[in-house]
């Protein structure tokens, strides 16, 4: 009796038409779907596009800033010579302060905006050895910043500090050969 | 769905009718699609607003990066002066920011550029720690010009980088013959000596009488209308001049950072070579405890005193500090 009375009412018209817009619907729903997921692929590859560019302009940035900044570093006062061996030059290192300075690299953290500093001795040829106040000036390189990822740019500069002659009291200046190592 | 069914009944019921009355009959497809439709559109739109405003965003960030990737070259190292003219690709306003906060202080730079009336927002600051740009707040313009000069006080602490827009000029008629010297050698269009135009800033070193910045030599104060600041040194006197109050202060405090961590960098550097026949004969130690303990710009009288003492000190050594 009840399954009888089911039959009929799935059999009227109006619930006939009910079905239809159903199926209308899904498609509907489908075509929806379709159409968003288009949008988004559309929209995702804009912005891919976009920030691809713009990753290279940061990059062309980065490298320029290295390049303009292994230059210029060298010249900033807690490297530079000043007038301490003489006239002031340009590109010279007084090791002396940057042995100073390397115990104080705490309050420096992000200070050059840079990822990587170093310095190392060309000629005469260092030991390669790290320096540090122990072993300073039988030492081949200071690495002032670790040298992490990223677009590195090198300059020649003169390495000077103060010496004792060894068998007298009298000071001079001694000047090497070394280069700068940025890494930005 | 109501309405469809609605729709269909009525359809069918007038048309059992014979009934023509005016009813607009849309189907469920049409209605879903014109709603979904004005839906898309409205995020299309929304999107394409949003997009525009990050590249706008974008292209200031950039701007602004360049500006500060730029300014490294100013760093002369040499003692020397030196002018440079930056060319934007439209009108902006170059934003200067000046933080004392922290080891260093920060300085920041952005840029706005100006889109068909309006100037857009400010892009992503550019931060440096080891520059320090004295202008107005804001300097707006196409065309600017950056002038260094070395402050030295009484070793190198850094080049002071004085911004100025190409639309704004300065007229130092009455400034001593160095001033105008250095001022006239330098060529920087808008800093002149002589046939100023009406329009341009009035410097007065000897009356104050209409001027828009009085320095007295004296006092070694600058006041621009917004109260009085003290320099030391040219390179600050210059800052004075071309920077408003609160970004002169801040800057100020910035440079005594780095003068005190200097001055403790030579008075480690002075035991370093001490062990090398060097004697320790500067005292370092007074002359960064003057500049950590500036408050503003009327305490460099007693820095001044402190670096006059240590650069005496340098001058008699046996071996020079700097």
């Amino acid at each position: 009796m009840k399954n009888k009375r089911l039959s009929q009412v799935r059999s009227t018209p109006s619930m006939l038409g009910q079905r239809k817009a159903q199926m209308k619907i899904q498609q509907m729903a489908f075509m929806l779907i379709a159409v968003t997921l288009f949008l988004v692929m559309a929209g995702m590859f804009i912005l891919v596009i976009r920030f691809s560019s713009l990753q290279d302009t940061v990059e062309l940035l980065e490298e320029r800033n290295a390049l303009l900044l292994v230059s210029k570093i060298a010249d900033s006062p807690e490297f530079s010579c000043g007038k301490a061996f003489g006239q002031p030059r340009t590109n010279c290192i007084d090791t002396d302060k940057v042995m100073a300075l390397t115990g104080r690299l705490q309050d420096y953290s992000g200070f050059w905006g840079i990822n990587g500093l170093e310095i190392r001795w060309i000629y005469p040829a260092g030991t390669g050895v790290e320096c540090s106040l122990d072993n300073y000036p039988a030492c081949g390189k200071m690495s002032i910043l670790a040298r992490g990822e990223g677009i590195g740019k090198e300059n020649f500069v003169s390495l000077c500090r103060k010496e004792q002659e060894q068998d007298s009291s009298l000071v001079y200046d001694k000047c090497e050969l070394g280069r700068i190592i940025v890494t930005d | 769905m109501l309405k469809v069914f609605i729709s269909k009944n009525n359809k069918m019921l007038n048309k059992k009718r014979g009934d023509k009355s005016g009813f607009i009959q849309i189907s469920f497809a049409w209605l879903f699609a014109i709603v979904i439709g004005v839906i898309i559109l409205f995020f299309a739109i929304y999107a394409s607003v949003k997009l525009i405003g990050t590249e706008e965003s974008v292209s200031s960030s950039e701007t602004g990066k360049e500006v500060a990737v730029l300014l490294n070259p100013l760093e002369t190292g040499f003692g020397e002066e030196t002018t440079t003219r930056l060319t934007l690709p439209v009108e902006s306003q170059i934003i200067n920011g000046c933080e004392s906060f922290g080891d260093f202080g920060e300085q920041e730079i952005s840029v706005s550029q100006k889109k068909g009336r309006e100037f857009t927002d400010a892009g992503v600051d550019s931060v440096a720690y080891n520059k320090y740009i004295f202008s107005n707040k804001s300097v707006q313009g196409k065309n600017f010009y950056l002038f260094s000069k070395p402050f030295e006080f009484p070793f190198k602490v850094s080049d002071l980088i004085f911004l100025t827009s190409s639309e704004e000029s300065y007229c130092f008629t009455d400034a001593p013959e160095e001033i105008q010297e250095e001022l006239s050698s330098l060529g920087q269009a808008n800093l002149l000596v002589e046939n100023c135009p009406s329009q341009s800033k009035k410097v007065c070193f000897s009356s104050d009488s209409n001027c828009d910045i009085t320095v007295k030599e004296n006092e070694k104060s600058v006041n621009r209308g917004e109260g009085l600041v003290y320099y030391e040194t040219d390179a600050l006197m210059y800052a004075a001049i071309f920077a408003e109050k609160e970004i002169y202060e801040c800057q100020v405090q910035r440079l005594m950072k780095r003068l005190e961590a200097l001055a403790l960098i030579y008075n480690d550097k002075e035991n370093i070579i001490s062990g090398k026949g060097c004697p320790v004969e500067v005292n370092l130690l007074g002359l960064a405890d003057s500049a950590s303990s500036l408050k503003d710009s009327a305490d460099l009288i007693v820095v001044k005193s402190a670096a006059d003492d240590a650069e005496d000190e340098n001058k008699r050594a046996y071996c020079e500090l700097w």
